[in-house]
């Protein structure tokens, strides 16, 4: 799947720092290193950006300096994200737009004017739909009113919102089953998802083994790419289709397999124990890999 | 044509503990079929009501109808738990209130002779909670686990910040453990993890975190009921151990139940028969009524 680098945003204390400093070095190597890694697109993720929706124009030109590599704009601020997607000197991603009222009012016309791509969650404004029917509706609604202004579904990226399986172990599966229905229920749609939203709140050195299983299950329900960190270089190593074995184990639990964990090489079991935590056939601890 | 109603059977079950020794076993938990349903399978051991005392005389914000059934003997531990075994209770629950460094800081000697005169007066198992400080917790569940070596007490809270020292010294002098979490199943999953690698798991008791009607009923019940399914259902080993529903102090320091007699009893009550529910196997209340309510409940009397 595509992949957006996820590294330059605000609430790094490096980039928020270059950003206040107006230091281009961090923020240069990070895009350097994100291209090197093998992105397809970088996220310049500036958050609410309240107090100073300028910041991004700074952030795309200093970007743009030392990489061709299209950029998505992530913020929830419309007059920020207008000054980032102006700026773009390749096609952006406008990450993102969502049912929300106020976004389908602010966000869906910048797309238009813009003609960029647009990510399209299925937020509506009272947050996220806990089921795949209501997430359905909700992006049924806010793509049709999309199309109406012009925007194709081959344009659209739509996010289905993951939450962590340390919070809410539920919605992890239910995120799977909605995707698989994706295409049919929006022919030609793009799609993306915050990845390492999955592994919020499991302790760090257990987070990359939850975001890699993850996407492999992903993909394999239709997921065309996702907002992860490409410098997680085995992520991007099963990505290429270089970890066969291991997409296979994956697969392996995802078909229902009753696997001997026995028969597993350590790393293999490691990823089966993932898969079967977040299929939800196991209850989810921050220990799960330990039992 | 006769209609038979299908059962469900499964094939989880509930470890078994055994608090206090001897003649004065009793039994919790190991049932393989869902909260009270009968009709599915044998449940061992019916849930089990304790009553709730201190070990030292009430503090003056108790209310006088909270005190009643027991008059004069809630100013010694051993004459207050002997009351409430005579008026049933399958176990007493002793809080030791006046351990908390922010009241009486008694001393872990002190609270543990107390506990063992107790212990040694009744002819029912004691379970004995700390008052939830981290740091005295450990002092004093460790020396009552010495003092009480044997005996088999139900020992806590073991939380997730304390749960090495209090486990070892609960395995060490024959104890089981109460291993309590905040009202989250992922991480009442992971203490009973992290507890097994040393500590036998059909020595420990789950205790969710558990309010009355107001204050989070809802979040208890559906934890409850979510990790019992998961243990009897699903087979997680992690979640297989029998529940407390530690009520009594926590209904009755309520508003609601401050407000008149019998809107206390209702208020401790109702969430009990909620969690009985739910799947408590364990219920510790405060009201010698609420345990005759839920004993009838359970003989099928009501």
């Amino acid at each position: 799947m595509k992949i957006i680098g996820e590294n330059i945003h605000i609430i790094s204390r490096t980039v928020n720092d270059a950003v206040k400093e107006r230091n281009p070095r961090p923020i240069q190597e990070l895009a350097l290193a994100q291209a090197k890694a093998g992105a397809d697109y970088i996220d310049v993720n500036v958050g609410p950006a309240r107090k100073n929706p300028e910041n991004v124009s700074w952030l795309v030109d200093v970007i743009q300096q030392v990489t061709d590599l299209p950029l998505s704009i992530d913020t929830m601020n419309p007059v920020a994200m207008e000054n980032g997607l102006k700026l773009c000197k390749k096609r952006p991603l406008l990450n993102s737009a969502s049912g929300r009222t106020d976004s389908k009012a602010n966000m869906l016309p910048l797309a238009v004017k813009y003609k960029c791509d647009v990510v399209i969650s299925v937020l509506v404004d009272t947050g996220c739909p806990p089921d795949v029917e209501g997430r359905s509706e909700s992006i049924m609604n806010t793509v049709a009113l999309a199309n109406e202004q012009g925007i194709p579904n081959e344009d659209i990226w739509v996010d289905p919102i993951i939450l962590p399986v340390s919070g809410d172990q539920v919605q992890v599966g239910v995120c799977l089953e909605f995707v698989k229905i994706l295409q049919d229920l929006l022919p030609g749609v793009k799609s993306t998802v915050g990845l390492s939203n999955v592994s919020n709140g499991t302790p760090e050195h257990l987070r990359p083994i939850l975001n890699r299983t993850y996407m492999v299950m992903l993909e394999r329900c239709g997921m065309y790419s996702a907002i992860a960190d490409p410098l997680d270089s085995e992520l991007m190593a099963i990505n290429r289709g270089e970890r066969p074995n291991i997409v296979k184990v994956i697969h392996r639990v995802m078909d229902g397999e009753d696997i001997d964990l026995n028969s597993l090489t350590p790393e293999e079991r490691n990823y089966a124990k993932t898969a079967r935590v977040l299929k939800g056939d196991i209850l989810y601890s921050h220990a799960w890999l330990e039992v | 044509m006769d209609y038979k109603a299908p059962v469900e059977t499964y094939t989880g079950r509930v470890a078994e503990v055994v608090i206090g020794k001897g003649s004065k076993a009793v039994k919790v938990g190991g049932e393989s079929v869902l909260p009270l349903h009968t009709f599915e399978g044998t449940i061992p051991n019916m849930p089990k009501i304790a009553l709730q005392t201190l070990d030292a005389a009430p503090p003056a914000s108790w209310t006088q109808w909270v005190l009643e059934p027991y008059g004069d003997a809630v100013k010694d531990p051993v004459a207050w738990a002997k009351k409430a075994a005579e008026y049933g209770a399958d176990l007493v629950a002793i809080t030791l209130d006046s351990t908390d460094p922010a009241g009486a800081n008694v001393s872990a000697d002190t609270a543990a002779a107390v506990v063992r005169k107790v212990n040694d007066a009744v002819n029912v198992p004691l379970i004995v909670y700390g008052t939830g400080d981290e740091k005295k917790d450990v002092e004093v569940l460790v020396r009552v686990a010495e003092v009480c070596t044997g005996e088999a007490l139900l020992l806590g809270p073991a939380l997730k910040e304390n749960y090495e020292p209090i486990g070892q010294a609960a395995l060490a002098h024959g104890h089981n453990l109460i291993a309590q979490t905040p009202l989250d199943i992922n991480l009442l999953k992971e203490l009973n993890i992290k507890l097994s690698k040393f500590f036998p798991p059909n020595r420990i008791v789950i205790d969710p975190l558990s309010s009355p009607l107001g204050y989070g009923l809802e979040y208890s019940f559906s934890l409850m009921e979510r990790t019992k399914q998961t243990g009897i259902i699903f087979k997680d080993a992690m979640t297989q151990m029998p529940i407390i529903a530690n009520l009594a102090l926590e209904t009755c320091k309520t508003k609601e139940a401050k407000a008149n007699r019998k809107q206390g009893i209702l208020w401790e009550l109702m969430a009990a028969v909620s969690l009985l529910l739910a799947g408590a196997n364990i219920i510790v209340v405060q009201y010698p009524d609420t345990l005759k309510v839920l004993k009838d409940l359970m003989a099928g009397k009501i």
